[in-house]
C-alpha cells in the first residue's frame, strides 16, 4: 500500500508534499515516514495519507484559472490607482503578481 | 494545556487543532473567527445586488469576481472556527440564519445606490485589510492559514473599489455630489468598524494576553486613517466635521469618541437595529429560496459517504 506524505517544517507553516512511502499498515507508514521524510530536512509535524484516498483534478480535465480573460480578478488590472499606499495593499498586488508570473511560465513551458 | 502555559506560549500561528486548549481560548477564538466569517457573508449578501445594477460588463464581471471570493472566505473561516471543537458549521449558520450571529457594523446597514459601493468595496474592505494583516501573526494557526489567502486576494478588491471611487470623483458633477452624501453618511460607521476605543473593549485584555488580537482598536483605527484620510482628500471628498479626527503630534490621529453614535452601535452590535433585522431577513429568505438545493446535496453525501458532518465536542 502507497502513502502520500506532507512534511511541515515548523510550528504553524504549511503540510506540502514531500514523496511518498510503501507500507502496510499506518503505524509502519508514520515510521517510514519519520525515516525517510523527517530525518534530514527540518520537520515539525507530518501528515501521512493513503495514496487511494487523495483525489485529484489535473490540467487534463480543468481549465485552471478558467478559459477566458479574467483580468478584471487581478489588482494589476486596475493600475489607474496605486497600490503604494497601504503596506497590505502593496503586499497583496506582489503576491498576485507573482502568482500571475508563475502561472505565465508554467504555460510557457508546456504544461497545458 | 492549562491557560497559563497558553499565554507563555501565544506566538504567531502557535497553536494547532492537536494541542489540548482550555476551553476559555477556544470560545474567544471561536467568538472572534465566528464574527468574522459571519461578517465576510453578509458583506457579500450586501454587495450582490450590485453584481446586477453595476453599470459596465467590467464592473458586473469584477463584483461578482468579488462577491463569490467574500463567500469563499466565510467557508474558509468557518472551517478556521470549526477546527476549534466549540460549534460546527452548520450550527454558525443557522445562528446567522436565526438571528444570534453576531457581524461587522457597516453590514448593517442597506446600500442602495452605486454611489454607496466605494464607501464598502474602498473603505470598509481597506479597513478590514488593514486589521486582516495584522492577524496573519494570530496564534490560531487555522485562521492564520486563512488570512494568508484572504490577504492574497483582497488587494483586487481594494484596488477595484478605489477604481470605482476615482471614476465616480473625477465624474459627473451629481456623480461628485453623489459619492459625497455617501461618503457623509457612511463615514462614522467606517470609523466604527475598529469598535468602541481601548479603554472602553471588553474584550481585549485577554485576546491580547493569548495571541487573538495582536493590535489594538486604536492603533488599527489611527492606521487606518493614515493610510485612507490622504486617500478621501485626493477625491475631492471632505471629511465630515463629525466625528472630529484631531492628528496627534507624532503623527497619529485620535477620534473624539463621543461624537460618534455608540448607542446605534451596540443596538446594531445586539443585531437589533431596524438594517440588523433587514439584512438578516433578506438573507434568511434567499436561503430559504434555495434550501432545496442544499438538502439534494446533503442527501447525496449521506448516501455516497456515508459520514455524518464533524461533530464538536
Amino acid at each position: 500500500m502507497i502513502w502520500e506524505v506532507f512534511r511541515q517544517e515548523k510550528s504553524g507553516g504549511y503540510h506540502t508534499h514531500c514523496g511518498n512511502v510503501h507500507a502496510p499498515d499506518a503505524q509502519m507508514a508514520k515510521l517510514f515516514a519519520e525515516v525517510q521524510h523527517g530525518r534530514r530536512k527540518p520537520t515539525n509535524s507530518l501528515w501521512v495519507v493513503p495514496q487511494q484516498e487523495v483525489a485529484e483534478v489535473d490540467a487534463e480535465e480543468a481549465n485552471f484559472g478558467g478559459t477566458t480573460d479574467k483580468s478584471y480578478r487581478w489588482a494589476m488590472t486596475y493600475n489607474r490607482v496605486d497600490e503604494s499606499f497601504a503596506e497590505e495593499v502593496a503586499d497583496s498586488q506582489r503576491e498576485q503578481e507573482t502568482a500571475d508570473r508563475e502561472r505565465d511560465e508554467v504555460t510557457a513551458g508546456g504544461n497545458r | 494545556m492549562d491557560l497559563e502555559t497558553v499565554k507563555d506560549r501565544a506566538g504567531p500561528r502557535a497553536f494547532s487543532p492537536k494541542h489540548d486548549l482550555p476551553e476559555e481560548y477556544r470560545k474567544a477564538a471561536t467568538r472572534m473567527i465566528q464574527f468574522h466569517a459571519n461578517s465576510e457573508i453578509m458583506g457579500a449578501y450586501l454587495e450582490r445586488p450590485f453584481i446586477r445594477q453595476a453599470p459596465s460588463l467590467d464592473r458586473k464581471l469584477a463584483f461578482s469576481a468579488k462577491v463569490q471570493d467574500e463567500i469563499g472566505h466565510g467557508q474558509l473561516l468557518y472551517r478556521a472556527a470549526e477546527s476549534l471543537g466549540i460549534k460546527t458549521r452548520d450550527e454558525m449558520l443557522d445562528e446567522l440564519a436565526n438571528g444570534e450571529g453576531k457581524f461587522l457594523n457597516c453590514f448593517h446597514y442597506p446600500m442602495e445606490s452605486w454611489t454607496e459601493t466605494p464607501m464598502i468595496g474602498f473603505f470598509v474592505d481597506g479597513a478590514a485589510m488593514r486589521r486582516q494583516a495584522t492577524l496573519k501573526k494570530v496564534s490560531w494557526e487555522p485562521y492564520a492559514h486563512a488570512m494568508d489567502k484572504i490577504c492574497f486576494e483582497e488587494g483586487f478588491h481594494v484596488k477595484h473599489g478605489e477604481d470605482i471611487l476615482r471614476e465616480l470623483a473625477t465624474g459627473s458633477r451629481k456623480e461628485q455630489e453623489m459619492l459625497q452624501e455617501a461618503f457623509d453618511e457612511w463615514w462614522p460607521r467606517i470609523i466604527q468598524f475598529f469598535g468602541p476605543t481601548d479603554d472602553k473593549s471588553t474584550h481585549h485584555d485577554f485576546s491580547s494576553e493569548v495571541g487573538l488580537k495582536l493590535m489594538s482598536n486604536d492603533e488599527l483605527r489611527s492606521a487606518f486613517l493614515t493610510a485612507y484620510v490622504p486617500k478621501a482628500k485626493k477625491y475631492g471628498l471632505e471629511i465630515p466635521d463629525e466625528p472630529r479626527i484631531e492628528k496627534r503630534d507624532d503623527g497619529t490621529y485620535k477620534v473624539v469618541e463621543d461624537d460618534l453614535d455608540w448607542d446605534e452601535f451596540f443596538t446594531i452590535a445586539k443585531n437589533n437595529s431596524a438594517g440588523s433585522k433587514e439584512q438578516i431577513g433578506k438573507r434568511h429568505d434567499t436561503q430559504e429560496a434555495v434550501e432545496w438545493v442544499r438538502s439534494v446535496l446533503d442527501e447525496n453525501e449521506r448516501t455516497t459517504t456515508g459520514t455524518a458532518p464533524q461533530a464538536a465536542d
